[in-house]
């Protein structure tokens, strides 16, 4: 059974004719299922939760980064975690702004999700860990006064520069390698010319006492902060244009 | 004496890039080619191939495969293979080496050991060795 959450951004009238023209589509491809509207749920983590208890086969989240993180986040380190590994895949149709995940896994617009849904392409990928946050594209910082601590050295950074941790590359230029299976974590430095330093770990502490962190462009979590790989951990439905193999 | 080969070209698919805008302080050990554009302090290790950037000031012990230098290295370098040091290299520190050799302009100001014959055969061996029980 495919369950779709509507984050509830979409409420506004503006995406109605999106939306009408999404279900539509969706009734024709014999892709219809359960809606739920998480602008009319107060308890949205047992919401996603008891969904699968009762046996939902296909999560789609319907919306953007923020509305794939909500559902990560309320399936993540529950007792269902293991039902949803097992049992349950991932899908996304992007609507509006801020869709870089789903433009990772190849979606590029909600038209193409729906085809991409029909042809159910699987991939298990790997999801980064900020503390107790999980991630599934990056995570960025500033570089001034940032220090990461990595298997015994320690990187410090000039002023003017920024870092990417990288779990799945969304097209950024400049990025060019991160894969999601390979239990690693990207990290990736620029200036002002670019990008120009690569290096990879499985886990590491970034530290910096002025600026946050900011997780797959929506979270902030404060520093000192342990980075790390969960690997393998979610089965998500994939276009074949997505950025890895 | 220094063909393309020897110079980055080689390692645009290097696994770890430090780049001038990074200082790298401790024991950095990788498997993959590393390339060093920025600061490095402690020991560098690598199983495969080294390059140091002309900018690059590196104060740590070196060991690579191949290693390409054409900064500045305090500390000994080990290249189990093949050194190569650049004009612009400024090296204080012991060399050993398979085989090596130096452009014309760079500074060494350490002791020179070729690691000899026997350490190349018996890299050699330990590689027939291996190939071998993986057939098997």
């Amino acid at each position: 059974m495919h369950v779709y959450i509507y984050d509830d951004y979409l409420d506004k009238s503006k995406y109605n004719r999106i939306i009408n023209r999404l279900e539509i589509r969706l009734t024709d491809l014999g892709l219809n299922g359960k809606i739920i509207r998480l602008s009319g749920i107060k308890n949205i983590r047992g919401s996603i939760q008891n969904e699968i208890k009762l046996g939902a086969k296909t999560i789609i989240a319907v919306g953007n980064n923020q509305t794939v993180n909500k559902i990560i986040g309320a399936i993540i380190d529950t007792d269902i975690y293991g039902d949803f590994q097992k049992k349950t895949l991932l899908g996304i149709i992007p609507i509006g702004e801020d869709n870089s995940i789903a433009y990772s896994f190849g979606i590029k617009n909600s038209d193409e999700a729906c085809n991409i849904l029909l042809a159910r392409r699987i991939e298990k990928i790997d999801l980064g860990l900020a503390g107790k946050h999980y991630f599934l594209n990056h995570a960025t910082i500033t570089g001034e006064g940032t220090a990461l601590e990595i298997d015994g050295y320690l990187v410090e950074m000039l002023p003017k520069t920024e870092i990417s941790v990288v779990n799945l590359i969304s097209g950024e230029k400049g990025i060019t390698k991160s894969n999601p299976h390979d239990g690693l974590l990207d990290i990736y430095v620029k200036n002002r010319n670019g990008y120009n330093t690569h290096l990879t770990a499985s886990s590491f502490t970034i530290t910096n006492l002025e600026s946050p962190l900011l997780v797959d462009d929506v979270l902030e979590i404060q520093t000192p902060v342990k980075l790390a790989v969960d690997k393998d951990s979610v089965n998500v439905i994939v276009g074949k244009d997505r950025s890895f193999e | 004496m220094f063909n393309k080969e020897s110079g980055l070209e080689k390692f645009k698919d290097a696994e770890t890039v430090i780049g001038p805008s990074i200082k790298v302080k401790g024991n950095f050990q990788g498997q993959g080619n590393i390339v060093i554009e920025g600061s490095v302090e402690g020991s560098l290790k690598t199983g495969a191939n080294l390059f140091i950037g002309d900018q690059a000031k590196v104060v740590a012990n070196i060991e690579a495969k191949d290693a390409v230098v054409n900064g500045e290295v305090r500390g000994n370098i080990k290249a189990k293979n093949y050194l190569a040091i650049g004009r612009t290299a400024r090296i204080y520190g012991d060399l050993q080496y398979g085989e090596i050799s130096i452009e014309k302009g760079a500074g060494v100001n350490g002791q020179l050991l070729a690691l000899g014959e026997d350490h190349k055969k018996t890299d050699k061996s330990r590689e027939e060795k291996v190939t071998k029980e993986s057939a098997a």
